[in-house]
């Protein structure tokens, strides 16, 4: 059996099914800036080049890929000509050289790869620490990784040395849970033996946090990790949706809609553009989400509190 | 001279009726490219005029086909849909310079109306925004080249719901009016196009009309159904309506024509919300009934279930095992339909798409498993369309065509609930000119594999195909909803000289120099 999303843009029909949940498409109804748009140019003989403002105008948001009926990896399509244009554009990489410093404990079963902004707050990460079981359960990596996910959003090459520093530690842990949706996918391929969760899937897992989610409640999903597991990612937010009665972010195919805000493809008034599409024809009186970058999106167009699922406890 | 023996090799078998054709010419299925040196000239005035033509060949070349994806045209350039002014604009200086205007919404003809063969592509999915919800009328404004799914992801947050729409998720909404549009609750509430209250309309050359049963009826009349020949649809004024789960039922024949009766007493009955028949070739032949509400299920089950002749699940699993059990030599088949049950079936299920039992995304539900598990990327389905009183026999007449051409194929077949006060947009088109109250459509569709795959075709086998189901339907008077493209050598033999005639006049006073959708159907 094929593996799933092994294809290519050759396998492209043309369907159309991938614009109906992209945000790229719902802005601008411009078929050129679609993974169709995108597959059908390159079987015409299209270059990176040729697509670049296609390719940067991408969120990765990965809504694309579980509807396309012929299995192709959209997302890897767009991160691999990136990295072509950015040869052609002499871009930067992300790595200064700098390794960053080791984790200190790291035997408890579980470690944590927190986002940068959830660092520099340290009341959410100790109350998400908290849940997860205490320092006896997790450890927070030192090591974000947000050079590797540019890296990878970029289609840049990484370092290996890098690259092993960032993993070794993640190796000797039983699970890892990991807030960046980037980061998620990569590391069920570098990490085998190794369970990889989201951590909006490890915090709505937990019953104390579900039994604080209730009918009023909008819960958003990081859209990312959700898209790249989505087969079985559907089921477990469905049952979250049905024990706690909140409404989600997903629309009728059971698409994340993203609001964006952790992409850099898009300004601000994309991102609240997103945001009102996700509160159209919905009055939630809170809003609980999985992305941190998503709340002051939030907050800039609700009028209702915007929270982090870690804080709900 | 030595002429070399060639070993056919692996050819798959290629069954050409050898009097598939012998009603109609052999003629050029793909009409000639438009090439004129006026182009450059043309190009020149509309970019002045301030529209924007893609002229790369990596976007032309995305409309290259559509979904039947046997017929192929590149476009000279493409103009990507904004609104009625720049449509306007497009018209009139094409009429000018006398280039073709091909347009295209999901791209889901089968017979290449929406390919374009020269000239300018437009693409109609460009203007897909929904303008206004009407929530107490029941009305939704929307621009016209919006995919009928998108339509229902706006109206759902409103609690409501589009009446009918293609399975598809990808049919825009002006496409469909165009050519109809057949939902699995057609029988009850009619085809797409019938449920537009207004359109805005561009016409060929270039003037902004909007258009209604009381407001320039004669445009009106030859927009609904009219292939795309009078005018591009811009905006539409659709009915809706508050939005339901639905109850679904499944009943399963062995035989095409009890389950076709069946169907035809359910809907001349008014007995279900939803009722329509998939197959698996005429093997297993599934009724499909649903309902919008408890109480109109709970009347069908003291009114018309017993009555029904299908059977349950279990029924049909233990009928087809002894059917197979006692033709060993047929185990192939029984195979294919085992696995064919087994990867359908859940998706009917899906538990993210079901509450208590209801079905809460039919849409979404059928559409996916169309594109999943119908036929193959390529979309070849011949229909016929009929007065109720044919349908049995236009069915088992386009079955045993299939069963000659294909070793797996698909029926689909659907009522359609007529409007007596749009009789006249009926006129030549898919509606078939002697149904009354209601008529029914088939769709024959074969199920491929990829290339090199043992089911795959030629397509000359499958225009040969298409042709033999088409022939029934000039034999009994029937119509088809895909009469345009490549099948319009029909279009006079089904129709007639005088209405063909008489139509070709109106769009020729409406299109002088014949550019809009050109070739498509005169
Ligand atoms: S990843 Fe998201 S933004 Fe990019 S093409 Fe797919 S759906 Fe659109
Ligand atoms: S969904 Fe897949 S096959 Fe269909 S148009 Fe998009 S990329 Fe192509």
């Amino acid at each position: 059996m094929m593996p799933l999303r092994s294809r290519t843009y050759t396998a492209c029909s043309g369907c159309s099914l991938c614009l109906l949940s992209c945000p790229v498409w719902r802005n601008t109804h411009d078929i050129r800036l679609t993974p169709h748009g995108r597959a059908k140019a390159m079987q015409h003989g299209a270059t990176a080049i040729d697509l670049a403002e296609s390719l940067d105008s991408c969120t990765l948001c990965g809504a694309c890929e579980p509807a396309c009926p012929e299995s192709i990896d959209l997302v890897g399509m767009v991160t691999g000509l990136r990295g072509e244009l950015a040869l052609q554009r002499e871009a930067t990489p992300p790595f200064d050289g700098v390794l960053p410093a080791p984790t200190g404990n790291i035997s408890p079963p579980t470690m944590l790869i927190a986002e940068q902004s959830m660092s520099d707050n340290p009341g959410l990460l100790r109350s998400i620490i908290e849940q997860l079981g205490g320092d006896v359960a997790v450890s927070v990596s030192s090591d974000s990784g947000t050079d590797i996910s540019i890296a990878l959003s970029d289609g840049l090459p990484i370092p290996a040395e890098r690259l092993e520093h960032f993993l070794a530690p993640l190796r000797t842990t039983l699970r890892v849970i990991v807030a960046d949706g980037r980061l998620f996918y990569a590391l069920k391929n570098w990490l085998h033996g190794v369970t990889i969760a989201s951590l909006g899937e490890a915090l709505s897992a937990l019953p104390q946090v579900r039994s604080k989610l209730s009918d009023g409640d909008l819960y958003v999903i990081e859209s990312v990790a959700f898209h790249r597991d989505h087969e079985r990612l559907i089921s477990h937010y469905d049952s979250l949706r049905l024990a706690s009665g909140c409404s989600m972010n997903l629309d009728l195919q059971r698409m994340a809609v993203p609001t964006t805000a952790s992409a850099r493809a898009h300004g601000r008034e994309f991102v609240e553009e997103q945001v009102r599409w996700i509160l159209q024809g919905r009055a939630p009186t809170r809003i609980v989400v999985e992305d941190l970058a998503d709340i002051p999106a939030f907050q800039r167009v609700a009028d209702v509190p915007v929270i982090h699922v870690g804080a709900l406890l | 001279m030595d002429i070399p023996v060639i070993d056919i090799g692996n050819l798959p078998a290629d069954p050409v009726a050898p009097d598939a054709l012998l009603g109609i010419k052999r003629q050029q299925t793909n009409p000639k490219r438009w090439n004129e040196p006026v182009w450059a000239d043309f190009a020149t005035a509309l970019t002045a005029a301030g529209v924007e033509l893609i002229e790369q060949k990596f976007v032309t070349g995305t409309f290259a086909t559509d979904a039947g994806g046997t017929a192929y045209g590149l476009p000279h350039g493409v103009v990507i849909a904004k609104d009625a002014a720049q449509i306007s604009t497009l018209m009139s200086t094409a009429q000018r310079y006398r280039v073709p205007v091909t347009v295209r919404g999901g791209g889901l003809t089968t017979e290449g109306e929406s390919v374009a063969f020269g000239g300018v592509l437009l693409d109609m999915t460009g203007m897909s925004r929904v303008l206004s919800i009407d929530a107490a009328n029941l009305t939704v404004r929307t621009q016209a080249g919006i995919f009928w799914h998108s339509l229902a992801e706006v109206l759902r947050r409103e609690n409501l719901d589009y009446l009918s729409a293609p399975l598809n998720m990808t049919s825009s909404v002006g496409g469909t009016i165009g050519v109809g549009g057949i939902d699995v609750n057609s029988a009850r509430l009619g085809c797409s196009a019938d449920q537009a209250i207004a359109l805005q309309v561009v016409t060929p050359t270039g003037e902004i009309v909007e258009c209604s049963d009381t407001q320039n009826t004669a445009l009106f009349e030859r927009m609904i159904l009219g292939y795309g020949q009078f005018g591009v649809i811009t905006e539409a004024t659709l009915k809706v309506r508050p939005y339901q789960p639905i109850a679904m039922h499944y009943f399963y024949y062995t035989s095409l024509a009890t389950a076709i009766e069946d169907l035809q007493m359910l809907d001349a009955n008014d007995a279900s919300d939803y009722s329509g028949i998939l197959t698996m070739m005429d093997k297993v032949v599934n009724l499909l009934v649903a309902f919008d509400s408890d109480e109109r299920e709970a009347a069908f089950k003291v009114d018309w279930l017993h009555r029904l002749r299908g059977h349950g699940e279990l029924g049909i699993s233990l009928r087809m095992g002894l059917y197979y059990a006692l033709r060993p030599w047929r185990m192939r088949e029984a195979l294919y339909l085992r696995e064919r049950k087994n990867t359908l079936f859940p998706e009917f299920r899906r538990p993210e798409h079901t509450r208590s039992g209801k079905m809460t995304d039919r849409t979404v539900v059928f559409s996916r498993a169309v594109w999943k598990h119908w036929g193959s990327r390529q979309m070849v389905i011949p229909d016929l369309a009929t007065s109720s009183e044919k349908f049995i026999d236009a069915t088992l007449k386009g079955n045993a065509v299939c069963k000659k051409y294909f070793r797996y194929y698909t029926l689909y077949c659907v009522g359609i609930k007529l409007r007596p006060e749009h009789t006249a947009h009926y006129e030549m088109s898919c509606i078939p000119p002697d149904a009354v109250t209601r008529a029914y459509g088939c769709e024959f569709e074969p199920m491929m594999g990829d290339l090199n795959a043992e089911d795959c075709y030629s397509r000359d086998t499958l225009q040969s195909f298409k042709n033999e189901i088409y022939d029934i339907g000039v034999g009994i008077g029937a119509s088809y909803y895909r009469f345009g493209g490549m099948m319009k050598g029909y279009i006079r033999r089904v129709f007639g000289d005088e209405v063909v005639d008489r139509h070709l006049a109106m769009k020729r006073k409406a299109d002088p120099n014949m550019i809009l959708n050109r070739d498509v159907v005169f």
